[in-house]
């Protein structure tokens, strides 16, 4: 399951151990291809991260934050800090490998 | 809209092989897969290929000693006819791998907006594709360069922004970006006539680099000009649009080459069920070659088609 983050709140995600944060927008072809790809995902590693969806046009505070050039990004934390960082659509097999080598 | 007619209801038409490109490769691919009865969605465009077209002469075609590129391009189309295989003329910008099917984005028309269709499996048969990327493009991707402005519009309000557009149909992206952004300026890479709205500033010189500048104020891109010592462009981000794109661009995740596809003997590519043909998986660029190439990678699809029936897959 992939979280909606609303109100530039992140504090859930940088306190937990693993988090898994997709930045993306609702005009954005590659964001939507992805949600589906890392929904599914999310259900697969349930316990070992926890999965956030940032819309980047209402958390522009998050975005800048995370200094978010282009989308969709996802970057990985461990316990509040940046671990992994990646940008663009990926198929399933390669993202959950990235995933797993980084987590 | 043009992506209406390939829909049902809410669900979308599911093709079983969708090929991209209309050369010798993506045409024997058509035809192949079309005689073993599959479901096929052809993309491309309508005169077929302007490169075959304009082929002063072919030499070495079996079967079609010294025939003029016009005369080979009339026989494909009458070949095409002959088994009433019709052309979708679109631009395909993006190939996504969704595990059990391929999504294809499309550019569409000025009327129909972007375009939307689904396949079991994909050949590429796109040919190859010429331009050089700027030095600093690859390195600075997502990090101030971007391919999207659609995609990437929301992250500049209030910021500044170049775009580089090597056609006219790139026109369009800046305008949208222009009702984002603080302030756009537009590169032309071509000679015609640039149409934009007046808050645009069109610079009419030719880039060579794409930099990193780390000033007192913060990281900003800049765009150094032929002929410039130092760069005296300076903006948040840098958005580079092409009317082609690179194979991996085309497919994310696809393992490629250089401009090239890696693919075994199958034709088969590094992701299940996408298979490439002709000149995107490399030299020699002979069209006899592209259309043996078409030839097995529509076989390889129907045969992963088959195993993917059975579970196999």
């Amino acid at each position: 399951m992939i979280k909606v983050v609303t109100n530039n709140d992140l504090s859930e995600a940088k306190n937990a151990a693993a988090a898994v944060i997709d930045f993306n927008a609702t005009w954005c072809g590659p964001c939507k291809m992805l949600g589906p790809v890392l929904e599914k995902i999310s259900d697969e590693m349930a316990g070992q991260a926890a999965f956030y969806g940032v819309d980047v046009d209402e958390n522009s505070d998050l975005a800048e934050e995370f200094s978010v050039m282009s989308i969709p990004t996802i970057v990985i934390l461990k316990n509040g800090e940046v671990v992994a960082q990646r940008l663009g659509f990926a198929p399933e097999p390669i993202l959950t490998e990235w995933l797993k080598s980084n987590l | 809209m043009a992506c209406a007619e390939h829909r049902k209801g809410s669900d979308m038409e599911r093709y079983d092989i969708a090929i991209i490109g209309t050369g010798p490769a993506g045409l024997e691919a058509a035809i192949t897969a079309k005689i073993r009865g599959k479901k096929i969605l052809l993309v491309g465009n309508a005169d077929l290929s302007t490169k075959v077209a304009k082929a002063h002469a072919i030499d070495n075609y079996l079967g079609l000693p010294h025939i003029a590129g016009a005369d080979l391009a009339a026989a494909y189309q009458k070949h095409l006819d002959s088994m009433d295989i019709q052309i979708t003329q679109d631009r395909i910008t993006a190939v996504y791998a969704m595990g059990d099917y391929y999504a294809l984005q499309g550019a569409g028309t000025p009327e129909s907006g972007m375009t939307a269709y689904e396949a079991s499996a994909v050949i590429l048969a796109t040919g190859v594709v010429a331009g050089k990327t700027l030095p600093g493009e690859e390195r600075f991707l997502g990090r101030g360069v971007s391919y999207c402005a659609t995609c990437d519009a929301a992250l500049y309000r209030g910021k500044t922004a170049v775009v580089i557009g090597y056609g006219s149909r790139e026109e369009a992206e800046a305008e949208f970006l222009s009702e984002v952004a603080d302030k756009v300026y537009y590169v032309p890479v071509y000679k015609e006539e640039v149409k934009l709205n007046d808050r645009i500033e069109i610079i009419r010189k030719k880039p060579v680099e794409i930099r990193e500048e780390k000033l007192e104020q913060g990281r900003k891109m800049s765009v150094l000009f032929e002929g410039e010592e130092a760069p005296s462009l300076l903006v948040d981000g840098v958005f580079v649009l092409r009317e082609a794109v690179s194979p991996g661009q085309l497919v994310p995740g696809l393992e490629t080459s250089g401009s090239h596809v890696v693919t075994d003997r199958s034709m088969a590519c590094s992701l299940p069920g996408c298979l490439a043909c002709g000149d995107i998986t490399g030299t020699p660029y002979q069209y006899i070659k592209s259309a043996g190439e078409g030839n097995v990678a529509a076989l390889s699809a129907a045969a992963y088609l088959d195993m993917k029936r059975r579970g196999e897959a």
